[in-house]
């Protein structure tokens, strides 16, 4: 891959997670995860 | 400047396990818990630490990418994950697999058990097995918790649930020697996976870190963004000998002059501290690979 | 911030247990002067109440199976001891007339004592949960407690709460309306907890028969978040639970106990005195350890 494609991807790939991270938290993605993650549903980490 | 650099990439290099260790804390800072019972229950673990960390460390300071994204694609109300994948992919632009060789605590542990002494068996003919990890990214953080579902549209988090050797290590383990209820509610679901750990555990003791280099969905993931990582490693094609030193002290087998960009290379940086030229280094930025190299050349 | 309250607590509790212990020889003012002195007479009553109860434990426990399920719902405000009057009065000929007189008389002392414990409340909201964090060490006869487990909580704390329905659910007439009442914790989007809810619709239906009830908390829905609500009401409709869920304060003690779960499902058994029987059992109790020891302290709740 040439220097400059790469970069284009590199920057196309920046460009689209942060778009991702914004769109998924704003639907409450990242509510979703924190609620998961404070509360252990016990069979979800292999407890029991 | 190409010294400099070289100079700069060496001793991060060395620092390697510092920095590892470093990171194994930062990923889970609340260790009073551990003596407590309990896990952080704060704000923080909304938010993802780039290695593969369970949130049922009592200690852990955020949340498991990997379990995060199962979490939210087994839920009713999504299917898919924009949020995890999102950071995923800034991540892997970002650092790439240097995240499996520097960040993971997962990773350093498998590092330190391979630093027992004892026979230690080579992975060159092994190399097919490295995309079984990939099979597990797609089948059981992917496809299943998302595709198998019960009657109201959730789904198990297969990986978490069946495979992870860190949750049992870094979760099941602190909790249930402290918790009496935790202890009781251990199960065959418990038993199996301290199986798993075990073998993590005994094989890691004979051959270089077999978790990340054939079952890690994380680390498969990130080897896929090597080949666009800002940091990487280059090879300045003026200085290589092509006396092969690298590639036969990369445990990961990954011949660097060949492939600097590729997915089993955990940026460790052992080519760079051997290579007898300086032809290797850290690269980082968006300037880095053929410019470089063109310059040096043109000299 | 949880540390932080925790020390608190602690420093209040040593305050009372020091109060308490002078407080053994006996007080006679009947307006408290302050939360420490409203927490000794709180605890006095409550063991006033207890001794009825003890005196005549087997009558006591006939009035409770009598108890209507469909009477401690409707009464909010009304007082405990009136409630037991008319469950009493309601089931007057189970009963010869020395025996009438006996609970008709211990009724009327718990409803005086129930008179006072309002006020106390009313004064002072925390003194209810106080009266209770200490309960196992001040002085104690004669009353029918189970021994307190070591580094668990002896009695489940006493909460104000509503159904989804939004029907007023106090903990305190729940427990004692079943001779046990299993409260189980789960949340909305843990797959084995909903996994669990049909099991806990038959167990329901079979404590039912025997006198006792399931009961459900989730965690979403504390705080009346109306969103939670609906979540949780669509799925219970969907998985066909009948047994009602409650949620209350998350400021409340039950609201904090809540809080501080941190591995669902759990589940509480709670016999009529409104103690808790037995461990919390941690995880689905479909199958395995976690479904013999659910019987086992339901049988021993029973008992």
């Amino acid at each position: 891959m040439s220097r400059r494609r790469k970069n284009a991807a590199r920057l196309l790939l920046i460009a689209a997670g942060t778009v991702m991270v914004c769109f998924g938290a704003m639907r409450g993605e990242a509510e979703l995860v924190l609620g998961k993650a404070i509360r252990l549903c016990l069979e979800c980490v292999g407890i029991g | 400047m190409g010294k400099n650099k070289n100079n700069l990439s060496r001793t991060t290099g060395r620092m390697r396990g510092w920095i590892q260790a470093g990171a194994t804390l930062f990923s889970n800072i609340h260790l009073s818990n551990f003596f407590k019972g309990g896990i952080y229950q704060g704000g923080g673990k909304a938010l993802c630490v780039p290695g593969l960390n369970c949130y049922s460390c009592p200690a852990a300071s955020g949340a498991c990418p990997i379990g995060a994204f199962q979490a939210v694609v087994g839920s009713s109300k999504f299917g898919f994950s924009y949020y995890i994948t999102g950071f995923l992919i800034l991540v892997g632009v970002l650092l790439g697999r240097f995240v499996c060789g520097f960040l993971c605590p997962f990773g350093w542990l498998q590092d330190l058990l391979h630093k027992i002494p004892g026979r230690k068996i080579s992975t060159k003919k092994l190399k097919s097995l490295t995309y079984v990890k990939y099979a597990v990214l797609i089948g059981t953080v992917i496809l299943l918790p998302a595709l198998v579902t019960n009657d109201v549209g959730m789904g198990d988090p297969y990986f978490c649930k069946y495979i992870c050797p860190q949750g049992v290590l870094e979760g099941a383990l602190p909790l249930a020697a402290v918790d009496a209820g935790i202890r009781s509610a251990l199960g065959t679901l418990f038993t199996r996976k301290l199986v798993v750990l075990v073998t993590v555990a005994v094989l890691s003791v004979v051959f270089y870190r077999p978790f990340c280099k054939w079952v890690c969905p994380l680390g498969a993931f990130y080897g896929l963004m090597n080949k666009v990582s800002l940091l990487g490693v280059e090879v300045d094609r003026g200085k290589c000998v092509s006396c092969g030193r690298c590639a036969k002290v990369c445990k990961m087998d990954v011949d660097i002059t060949r492939a600097p960009n590729h997915g089993e290379c955990i940026r460790c940086g052992k080519c760079v501290t051997v290579c007898p030229a300086d032809a290797l280094a850290y690269g980082c930025g968006f300037g880095s690979d053929e410019k470089e190299m063109k310059k040096e050349t043109e000299k | 911030m949880k540390t932080k309250m925790k020390k608190m607590m602690m420093l209040a509790v040593a305050a009372v247990l020091m109060l308490s212990l002078a407080a053994c020889s006996g007080k006679s003012s009947k307006e408290p002067g302050n939360l420490d002195e409203a927490v000794t007479m709180y605890q006095e009553l409550m063991e006033q109440e207890n001794e009825i109860f003890a005196k005549n434990k087997k009558l006591w426990e006939k009035v409770f199976m009598e108890a209507d399920k469909g009477m401690t719902l409707q009464e909010d405000g009304k007082n405990y001891g009136e409630f037991l009057l008319d469950t009493i009065e309601s089931a007057k000929d189970k009963f010869t007339e020395d025996e009438l007189k006996t609970l008709k008389n211990g009724a009327e002392e718990i409803k005086k004592i129930e008179e006072k414990l309002t006020m106390l409340e009313e004064k002072y909201p925390e003194v209810a949960e106080k009266a209770k964090e200490n309960g196992s060490t001040s002085c104690k006869d004669g009353s029918a407690s189970v021994p307190a487990d070591s580094g668990n909580m002896d009695e489940f704390p006493s909460f104000e709460g509503k159904d989804l329905e939004g029907k007023k659910v106090n903990s305190k007439k729940l427990f004692s309306g079943n001779k046990v009442t299993v409260v189980n914790f789960w949340f909305t989007t843990c797959k084995p907890c909903v996994g669990e809810l049909k099991d806990l619709e038959a167990l329901n239906k079979k404590l039912m028969k025997k006198g006792g009830e399931v009961v459900g908390v989730n965690a979403y829905t504390l705080d009346g978040d109306k969103k939670a609500i609906a979540d949780a009401k669509k799925l219970l409709e969907k998985k066909g639970v009948s047994y009602k869920n409650i949620w209350f304060k998350s400021d409340s003690a039950a609201g904090k106990l809540t809080s501080g779960l941190y591995s669902f499902p759990t589940t509480y058994v709670i016999d009529s005195k409104g103690k808790v029987v037995g461990k919390p059992i941690v995880g689905s109790i479909t199958s395995g350890e976690q479904k013999k020891a659910l019987n086992d302290s339901i049988e021993q709740a029973m008992k």
